[in-house]
Order: C-alpha cells, then sequence, then structure tokens
C-alpha cells in the first residue's frame, strides 16, 4: 500500500483530559478588586482604560468554556403565552418547585432560570436547547422589569436556605373562606388584635358582621372591667409580668376613673420603662405630661391620606418544617421587595399591606434591592 | 416576632452611680432655676439655692457649657445649656425654670414658642414627640451624634447605651424624607453600632392644626405611630433554625 490510500481522522471534538476538567470546572471567575470602591464616573482618560479593561476581562471570563455535568438534568419547555415551563421530565426533588395545572407540572420563570443556573435544569424552546444568556433574555424579558428584582431575590433567598414559593394571597381555598366571615372569625381577629398585636385583616374589617362584634366586644369589655376594678389595668396592657407587680400597690380609687374614661389600648413599643419603680414614684408627673396619644391603628381616616401600594411577592417557608407544595402551611416570612429608589413603607404603607394577607400572623421582611444589586432585609414593628 | 428594645448597660464605676429622680422639683410654687433663651438653647446659671447639677442628675436635662456631659468641669462660670424641649418641660410644665429672653424679659408660653419656631419650624412636633417618650420614663437627649433627633435611654446615659435613635416624622409635605432608602439605611447602620433601634415617630395631626398657635392643650389633639425598623439578617436566620 502506498501513501496515497491514507485517510486522516481528525477528530471534530476535542476531549479534554481528566485533569483539564477538574480544572475548567472550578475556574475562579472574580473581577479583580483593587482599591476603594467609587461611586462616580470621572470621565477621565485613566478611568476610559481602566473600565475598557475591567469590561474586557468580564468578557473573556463570561465567555470561557465552562463544564458542567450533564446528567441530572430535568427536562423543560418554555410556553410563551403562558410564561411558564413546562416539566417534561423530572430528575431529583421537585417539591418545593412549580405548580401542578391539569396534570402537568409548570415552573415559574424565576423557579426555571434558578434551576438553569444550577445546571439543574435543561431548557427547551422551539426544539432548541437554551444557553444560559438566552434564558435571561427569554425568561425576564429585554425591557427592564420587576422580574429582574423578583429573580435576583428568589435566587438569593433560595441560596441562603429558604424555600422560595409565589405569595398565596389568592388561592381557592383562602378565597372561599374570605367569602363568609362568620362572627367567630371577628371575634378571634378582635382578640389577636388586643392579645396579639397584629392588626385586623381588611376582609374582616370589610364583613357586615365586624362592626357588631365590636360592639358586643368592647360592651362587654366594659362590663368586665367595671365588675373587677382592682385588673383594671391589665386589659390596657399587653405586659402582664409590669401589672402585676403593680396592682399591689395601686389601689386609688381616683385613678382608676382616669383610666376608664381614657380606655385606649397601649401597644406601644416603648412601654417598657413603666415598670420602673421611678415611674411609680412619679406616677402622678408622669400622666400629667401623658397628653400626646399612639394613634390607634383601627382609625380609618388614617386611610384616606394617598398610600402607595406595595405588593407581597414571595413566601418564605423553611426546609425542615415539613414544607409540602401542595398543603403549605403558614409561612416563615412574607416578602415585600422594595426597588432601588423607592422609599420605605411608611408605617400606614405598612399596616396597609399587612392587611391584605389572610394569614396575618406571617410577619412581613422587606427586601431592599440596592443600586448594586445587593439585598437587604428589613423587619418591621409597628404600633 | 416579638419586638424586645435593647437595654444594653455601659461599663461605669459603681462608686458614680447616683440615684436620680426623672423630674427635678422644687418646693411649692417656685421656680427656682432661672435660664436665658439665647436663640439656639436656654442657659441657666449655677446659684446656691439652686445648682445645675442637681438639675442635670434628676433627669439629666442639658449639657453642662465646658464639659461632655452633664457640668462636671468644676469650672466656676459653667453653666447648663438646656435644649428647646427640656426647657419648655421644666418651664411649662413641671413649673421649676423660668425662661428670659436676652433683655430680661419672663417669657410666657406664646413668645417662647414664637422663639422657639424660628430655630426650628417643626418644634411643636418635636415637643410632641418629646412629651410622648416623656410620660413613658425615657431619659431623653438630643439624637444630633446619631444623625437623629432624640436619643433615648433607660435610667440615663450613665448606666445604659440609649436603646433608640428617635426621628420624628413631622405630617410636613415631604413625608417620605425619614423613609428614603438611602437616609434610613444610613442611620440604621450608625444606630447598630451601638446596639439601637431606629425609632420612626409620625406626628398626626387634624387638620385645624395650627402649629404656630400651638398650646398645650391644643398638642393633645396630635397623635403618634411608632415604627421600629430593623435590619434582618436573613442568611443567619435561617442557618441557627437549620441546626436546632
Amino acid at each position: 500500500m502506498d501513501g496515497a490510500n491514507l485517510i486522516g481522522i481528525t477528530s471534530k471534538r476535542q476531549f479534554l483530559s481528566a485533569t483539564d476538567l477538574i480544572v475548567e470546572r472550578h475556574a475562579e471567575v472574580e473581577t479583580p478588586a483593587i482599591g476603594l470602591k467609587r461611586t462616580s464616573i470621572e470621565g477621565t482618560p485613566a478611568e476610559e482604560e481602566e473600565l475598557k479593561n475591567a469590561y474586557a476581562n468580564l468578557r473573556r471570563q463570561l465567555s470561557a468554556r465552562r463544564i458542567e455535568r450533564q446528567a441530572g438534568r430535568a427536562v423543560a419547555h418554555w410556553h410563551e403565552d403562558q410564561q411558564a415551563a413546562e416539566v417534561l421530565r423530572k430528575d431529583g426533588k421537585f417539591e418545593s418547585f412549580g405548580y401542578s395545572k391539569q396534570g402537568k407540572l409548570y415552573l415559574e420563570y424565576y423557579e426555571a432560570l434558578f434551576l438553569l443556573e444550577l445546571n439543574r435544569l435543561q431548557l427547551e424552546y422551539c426544539e432548541m436547547i437554551v444557553s444560559v444568556e438566552q434564558a435571561y433574555v427569554l425568561l425576564l424579558g429585554e425591557a427592564a422589569s420587576e422580574k429582574f428584582n423578583n429573580y435576583l431575590v428568589y435566587s438569593t433567598l433560595s441560596r441562603a436556605g429558604y424555600i422560595v414559593v409565589k405569595h398565596q394571597a389568592n388561592t381557592t381555598t383562602s378565597t372561599s373562606t374570605a367569602a363568609v366571615v362568620t362572627s367567630e372569625h371577628c371575634i378571634w381577629a378582635l382578640l389577636d388584635e388586643a392579645l396579639g398585636h397584629k392588626p385586623v385583616p381588611a376582609h374582616i374589617k370589610a364583613s357586615s358582621l365586624y362592626k357588631a362584634t365590636k360592639e358586643r366586644w368592647s360592651e362587654v369589655k366594659q362590663q368586665i372591667m367595671s365588675h373587677q376594678t382592682t385588673t383594671l389595668e391589665d386589659d390596657n396592657s399587653l405586659d402582664f409580668k409590669f401589672e402585676t407587680r403593680k396592682r399591689k400597690a395601686q389601689s386609688q380609687p381616683q385613678e382608676q376613673s382616669k383610666r376608664i374614661c381614657r380606655d385606649k389600648p397601649t401597644k406601644s413599643l416603648v412601654n417598657h420603662l413603666k415598670a420602673e419603680p421611678s415611674f411609680k414614684k412619679f406616677q402622678e408627673i408622669f400622666e400629667k405630661l401623658d397628653i400626646i396619644q399612639l394613634q390607634l391603628t383601627d382609625d380609618d381616616s388614617e386611610m384616606n391620606k394617598e398610600l402607595r401600594h406595595f405588593k407581597i411577592s414571595f413566601d418564605l417557608h423553611l426546609h425542615n418544617e415539613g414544607f409540602r407544595r401542595s398543603a403549605p402551611k403558614s409561612p416563615t416570612f412574607s416578602v415585600v421587595i422594595l426597588p432601588t429608589d423607592e422609599p420605605f413603607p411608611t408605617h400606614d404603607e405598612l399596616l396597609q399591606c399587612w392587611r391584605q394577607q389572610l394569614s396575618h400572623a406571617v410577619p412581613l421582611l422587606v427586601i431592599s434591592v440596592s443600586e448594586s444589586k445587593q439585598i437587604q432585609a428589613f423587619l418591621y414593628y409597628i404600633s | 416576632m416579638e419586638f424586645v428594645p435593647h437595654f444594653k448597660r455601659k461599663r461605669s464605676n459603681s462608686k458614680d452611680k447616683i440615684k436620680i429622680a426623672p423630674f427635678p422639683l422644687c418646693a411649692e410654687g417656685q421656680r427656682g432655676y432661672q435660664g436665658v433663651f439665647t436663640g439656639l438653647c436656654v442657659e441657666v446659671v449655677d446659684t446656691e439655692q439652686a445648682r445645675i447639677r442637681t438639675l442635670h442628675d434628676n433627669g439629666c436635662y442639658g449639657k453642662g457649657s465646658c464639659s461632655r456631659g452633664g457640668p462636671v468641669s468644676g469650672e466656676a462660670d459653667e453653666t447648663l445649656l438646656l435644649g428647646l424641649e427640656e426647657a419648655c418641660l421644666l418651664t411649662f410644665f413641671l413649673e421649676v425654670l423660668e425662661i428670659r429672653d436676652v433683655l430680661g424679659n419672663v417669657m410666657d408660653w406664646n413668645s417662647y414658642m414664637q422663639a422657639a419656631l424660628e430655630y426650628d419650624k417643626d418644634f411643636p412636633y418635636k415637643l410632641a414627640a418629646y412629651l410622648y417618650l416623656k410620660s413613658k420614663n425615657w431619659i431623653i437627649k438630643s439624637g444630633i451624634k446619631f444623625g437623629g433627633d432624640f436619643l433615648i435611654y433607660k435610667h440615663g446615659p450613665r448606666e445604659f447605651h440609649a436603646s433608640f435613635l428617635v426621628l420624628v416624622q413631622t405630617p410636613a409635605e415631604n413625608i417620605h424624607s425619614h423613609y428614603a432608602a438611602k437616609n434610613l439605611k444610613g442611620v440604621q447602620r450608625v444606630a447598630e453600632t451601638s446596639d439601637k433601634d431606629v425609632l420612626v415617630l409620625s406626628v398626626n395631626q387634624f387638620p385645624d392644626f395650627e402649629p404656630k398657635l400651638a398650646t398645650p392643650t391644643t398638642l393633645q389633639s396630635l397623635t403618634i405611630q411608632e415604627t421600629v425598623i430593623r435590619r434582618f439578617n436573613y442568611s443567619a436566620f435561617v442557618q441557627t433554625k437549620q441546626t436546632k
């Protein structure tokens, strides 16, 4: 045989050795951060050069080949019209992801993107596999929208270890209970308000029974109070420990009659120092100064003000509390996302937001997204 | 989640612990202290009958003109500088102080109010917030060093760190000034360095309330809403829950 008959075979693919695979799989992708943080553009040539280098560096890192395992991916198909990804093949546990509709499992856009980023999902669209870069445009849209913040918060909180699900406000079960508010609901809501420092939810307030129940409630309360004048203080306060201590010394009838006519709930957050001996000693002077009162949360006149509306986006559950998608328990937190330039909710705005929940026992977590896409959580305590 | 305020005790020598009362009291019908309204504050001079040290020690009112806190420098001409709200409380509610203007005329409520409004247009609202907190047994100092309106203490700055940095939200046009993200996060970070909470007191008024003509009676129509906003470490929270 001569050389003319030889056929050279060159592989179209390149195969990496095992060592290369390991090295490339764990490539460090961090932009170098040197010097102080700068907040405004100066426009100097040196700065432009630096920016150009930074962008080039970023591009180089982003366009580097990444190596991931192909096995262990679920497969889903993106439905543009429904804005949801239908899961075609499950792989792994899907307990805290997606929702079922007509026997099919769908993923929300943020869930699909999150799983895609973690290499647990192969997303297909028009018979093609969607790349990560394409997925960003496809799932979040090209125009700026709240979807970016939603995804950012979703992925950060999921990585932190929460089960993040869409806020369950209008599920069928809860709307049906909302439709029939019995006087029992009203009483529980009032009890919660008086003892547990929780505002009455809007759907109970709107009920025709609420007003009647509330009137009876205050009647009964008045009756109980006038029977047992010595325990009068207890009705006005949340802090039992200090009241029992104080009650022993308290026996001036004049003082009590004053309390009755005032009859205000003291749900203040700064009442703690009334337990101090100095308060008892100078009680008369303190009461003389007590001319400005806490605004009652029940007062609806405040609602006439122009309030911004804050939407509850997500519910947070903890992993070790036995979360089940089909029957979610009361979440640990509900999340309100605050866009970058939005001022924080005020007292009334937060109260309004709180009231739109059906299960008002859940604390609200206000999550602010900063300019640099950092997220920070805040808890409110209101009087 | 239940709200519990921070009470952080200061490391202090036992010898300078003084039993203090929340109010300096004079004999019935006597205004023992004499103050002069300077336009910025009310300056009280030390006299044999009425020691400014006593005024400061009973409720921590004012600041010594030659000292960091109370008038302890020992200088002969040291005076006690009272904030406008403090002076108002001592004069018109506790009646232990008499305020004169720089010309020596005694100031009544109206003239004091006018003068205070020139210095601070929100004075009636701040006074309302001050009285609100005072009636709940807090020791109140100026919050300027932490970027707020008041700092409130249990027992006073000698024994405790301040529990709250108080911001007074007046019903003025710019309702969101304290709630702007960068402002709120700013004061929060400052307050957190010494375990304080940021307490926003929103003062609400009826439409007919006229701050320029406020009297102790009309002040009663004001109401207050309390808001505490705390930063919440969500990742630490989830980790402590998981290890349980």
